[in-house]
């Protein structure tokens, strides 16, 4: 992070427009109309302000195939590079006809006939057409996921950044845990470090859980206790893109106890398999197959889950099984593998791992030890 | 901290702690009186305070792009008081809330084709055959799909439902929302304790965040701001409207003595989003003409108050505060003169917005709805002052949950 707020480098702004506008061609998309936070990014390089959770749709950011043009819903030009001219923004107003006045001027100067949106609402469902009343509307988000789904080398250049801050925030809050602290106070630890390392964005703030048997929702009162198991699910969000990793950590004598340590072994046991599922041009239902293979059920959460400016492709749910069966890890997929492994009468070991496909096999992305249960001095 | 603040609050008598099961039920039987009396035979929900207002759960708030990954979704049926949760927490709703497994339900993908399809399977047990359906939001995928998803198009929109029923809070509400308050002024004591030149503005946000959590706070709700103001407008960035430029985001840009800062964040606790804001100058006391700017920026808070209270039209409120300033408008003209707060950091009523006067004359303030006042007073060539405010509105007036001196200005 600079002294001032800039937009995304010039050569990673081009890469990611000339894909998103190829993929426009492929999908013959005459405009997109793009409210996802991270399709607003992909295409203007414009960093936006953060907020938590999520947000209603709306025409934040139009892109013109013909014009190769795009406009921006921002009301100064901070951080706006030059190729988006002043009379491309438009400011925020409270009054949608007043978007669909905006969006009818574009419509007049390219007379789309195919427009693409990355969401809806009942209300742009009914404010669109009269925008773009000669237009098909239809569904822009296999075009986006198709350029977003790869990553160019800028763009893993950026994703490595924000792990390398995940990794030393993560520190940070490892170093301090100890019986007595609770979740919240252990999560505060890390969302400092994040932040005094220029950082302000979390990706997650489901930071910190203790994983014994037994404990109770996250974030809560709840202290640590010696021979807790805790997890740390360590995300930021850095020039906007998403650096993710998680470790679980025996506190005090958990480390000695048998229960912890077989746990310990399992998730080795199958945290190999999964790094072997990880080739490139494999499915990614191999994943799931690491698990079985494992002797470990396949958690409800996703195994798999893209890496990028946010919602990137794949994603490798127990719940999607026919499409982690289509899916090929590629080279160019960044993703974060998690590993978990539960006994109910111990806890969880959790691990996210970061990797990126290679076209040589998976390079992992994170610097972040693991615990591990071997005495010093042992070979593992 | 100002006595008349803490005097008012007892007057609201909330309650300590806050009956969750109660604010559940309460929701759920507005939610439903109003889809029977609009002809809506279920509501889907996706946006994540929608979710919360519905069900109950709350989580930490991630980023929108993770969020969509691990989106709770609610389905909410006129006849059954107790509302469908689909989770990526389940152990944890299942632990908070209390909902069977006839309720209760795995986590559902809408950003992806074979999740829709799985979810439509789902609501077709739950919903029968021609009812009316309102929804919120639409991903792509289910845009999509919209023939098997919806019977019309487009749907009725749920803000039909949850608009009317969010705007008026019921005291579990506001009692939760007063601690999501507390918690951002305690943290903001420490940052602004330290506040000194030299400090970068992240380190602002490190300590802000740090504190926070430390005091219970669920999650961040927005990238704090720390917004160096310039005596003059110029030295701010362009805007589309000619009016300032605000809020922009923090950097590692180093403070510096005289620095005339504007402070606005919020966190959130139990779902519900605080909302804080300040004008601090860095290292040093303000001058004379900085007190002015504060004492007019009270004189146009001090004249809305005059005249809210329940039943108000938000113009009156607008009309008071340009009186005050020779009938200019004195907010920044992309926001408003002030806005709700509840589970959202900015939701309906929006008083003063583009929308215009006439949209303002019929406007009128309900009992029970919060209100956040952010005037702006700008003094071309000698920066300005900006400070927030949050209100509940009441029978006879306004009671002020914010509990924060304005140091440095002031007595």
């Amino acid at each position: 992070m600079a002294t001032e707020p800039a937009p995304d480098p010039a050569p990673l702004r081009a890469a990611r427009r000339q894909r998103a506008f190829a993929a426009m061609e492929a999908h013959d998309l005459d405009v997109l109309v793009l409210g996802r936070v991270a399709n607003m990014r992909y295409v203007s390089g414009v960093p936006l302000l953060w907020n938590a959770g999520s947000r209603p749709f709306g025409p934040g950011c139009i892109a013109v195939r013909a014009t190769r043009e795009v406009y921006l819903l921002s009301t100064w030009d901070e951080g706006v590079p030059e190729e988006i001219p002043h009379d491309h923004l438009y400011g925020i107003t409270w009054n949608p006809m007043n978007q669909v006045a905006m969006l009818q001027g574009i419509a007049a100067q390219v007379g789309p006939a195919r427009v693409g949106t990355d969401a809806m609402s009942p209300l742009f469902a009914r404010l669109l057409p009269l925008a773009f009343p000669d237009a098909d509307l239809v569904d822009a988000t296999p075009a986006l996921r198709e350029a977003r789904r790869i990553k160019t080398a800028e763009e893993v250049a950026a994703i490595r950044a924000a792990i390398g801050v995940a990794d030393s925030a993560l520190a940070v809050a490892v170093a301090e845990l100890r019986p007595g602290l609770s979740e919240r106070e252990l999560t505060g630890v890390f969302m400092d470090a994040m932040a005094s390392r220029g950082v302000t964005t979390p990706s997650n703030q489901d930071v910190v859980r203790i994983t014994t048997a037994g404990s109770a929702r996250p974030g809560t009162d709840r202290r640590i206790q010696d021979g807790d198991l805790v997890a740390f699910d360590a995300g930021v969000v850095a020039d906007g893109y998403a650096g993710e990793v998680g470790r679980t950590w025996p506190v005090g004598t958990g480390a000695q106890e048998a229960g912890v340590a077989e746990l310990a072994r399992r998730w080795d046991q199958l945290w190999a398999r999964l790094l072997e599922a990880c080739q490139p041009g494999a499915p990614a239902a191999g994943l799931f197959e690491a698990y079985r293979a494992a002797g470990e059920p396949v958690p409800a959460v996703p195994v798999g889950r893209g890496l990028g400016l946010g919602f990137d492709d794949p994603v490798i749910a127990a719940g999607l099984p026919a499409t982690a069966a289509r899916e090929r890890l590629d080279p160019g997929v960044v993703l974060v593998v998690t590993g978990c492994v539960t006994d109910e009468r111990v806890g969880s070991m959790v691990a996210h791992e970061p990797v990126l496909i290679t076209r040589d096999g998976p390079e992992l992305l994170s610097l972040s030890p693991f615990w591990n249960p071997a005495p010093v001095g042992a070979t593992t | 901290m100002p006595g008349d603040l803490t005097l008012a609050m007892s007057e609201l008598d909330l309650p300590s702690p806050p009956d969750l099961g109660r604010m559940r039920r309460d929701r759920s039987a507005r939610l439903r009186s109003l889809m029977a009396d609009k002809g809506i035979d279920a509501l889907v929900l996706l946006d994540n305070s929608n979710v919360t207002y519905a069900t109950g759960a709350t989580w930490p708030l991630s980023d929108a792009g993770r969020g969509n990954v691990e989106r709770p979704v609610a389905v909410v049926l006129v006849d059954d008081e107790v509302p469908h949760l689909f989770t990526p927490f389940l152990a944890d709703a299942a632990d908070e809330l209390g909902l069977d497994d006839e309720h209760l339900h795995g986590p559902t993908y809408l950003d992806v084709d074979e999740g829709v399809e799985t979810f439509a399977k789902a609501l077709g047990q739950l919903v029968p055959v021609g009812a009316t359906v309102a929804i919120d939001e639409v991903t792509g995928a289910m845009h999509q799909a919209r023939d098997i998803l919806f019977a019309e198009w487009p749907p009725r929109p749920a803000s039909e439902i949850t608009s009317p029923a969010r705007v008026v809070k019921t005291p579990d509400e506001l009692a939760c929302l007063r601690h999501a308050l507390w918690i951002t002024e305690q943290a903001m004591v420490e940052v602004q304790a330290h506040l000194e030149p030299g400090a970068r503005q992240v380190d602002l946000t490190a300590m802000f965040l740090h504190r926070a959590f430390e005091l219970g706070a669920e999650a961040n709700a927005l990238d704090p701001i720390w917004q160096v103001m310039p005596a003059h407008q110029a030295d701010l960035p362009w805007t589309t409207h000619g009016d300032l430029a605000c809020p922009l985001l923090s950097s590692e840009r180093i403070l510096v003595r005289g620095d005339v800062l504007w402070v606005d964040a919020g966190i959130t606790y139990r779902g519900f989003h605080s909302d804080f804001g300040r004008t601090w100058v860095v290292g040093e006391d303000p001058s004379a003409r900085q007190q002015a700017q504060y004492r007019r920026w009270r004189d146009v808070m001090d004249a809305v108050l005059a005249v809210t209270r329940a039943g108000a039209a938000s113009s009156d409120l607008t009309a008071a505060a340009m009186a005050v300033c020779d009938g200019d408008r004195p907010w920044m003209s992309h926001f408003y003169l002030g806005h709700g707060l509840g589970l959202n950091s900015a939701e309906a009523p929006y008083v003063g917005t583009d929308l215009g006067d006439e949209y303002d004359r019929r406007l009128l303030l309900g009992e029970g709805t919060v209100l956040v006042l952010e005037p702006v007073l700008w003094d071309e060539g000698h920066s300005g002052y900006r400070s927030e405010n949050v209100f509940v509105v009441t029978e006879g007036g306004a009671v002020n949950l914010t509990d924060y001196p304005y140091d440095p200005y002031g007595d």
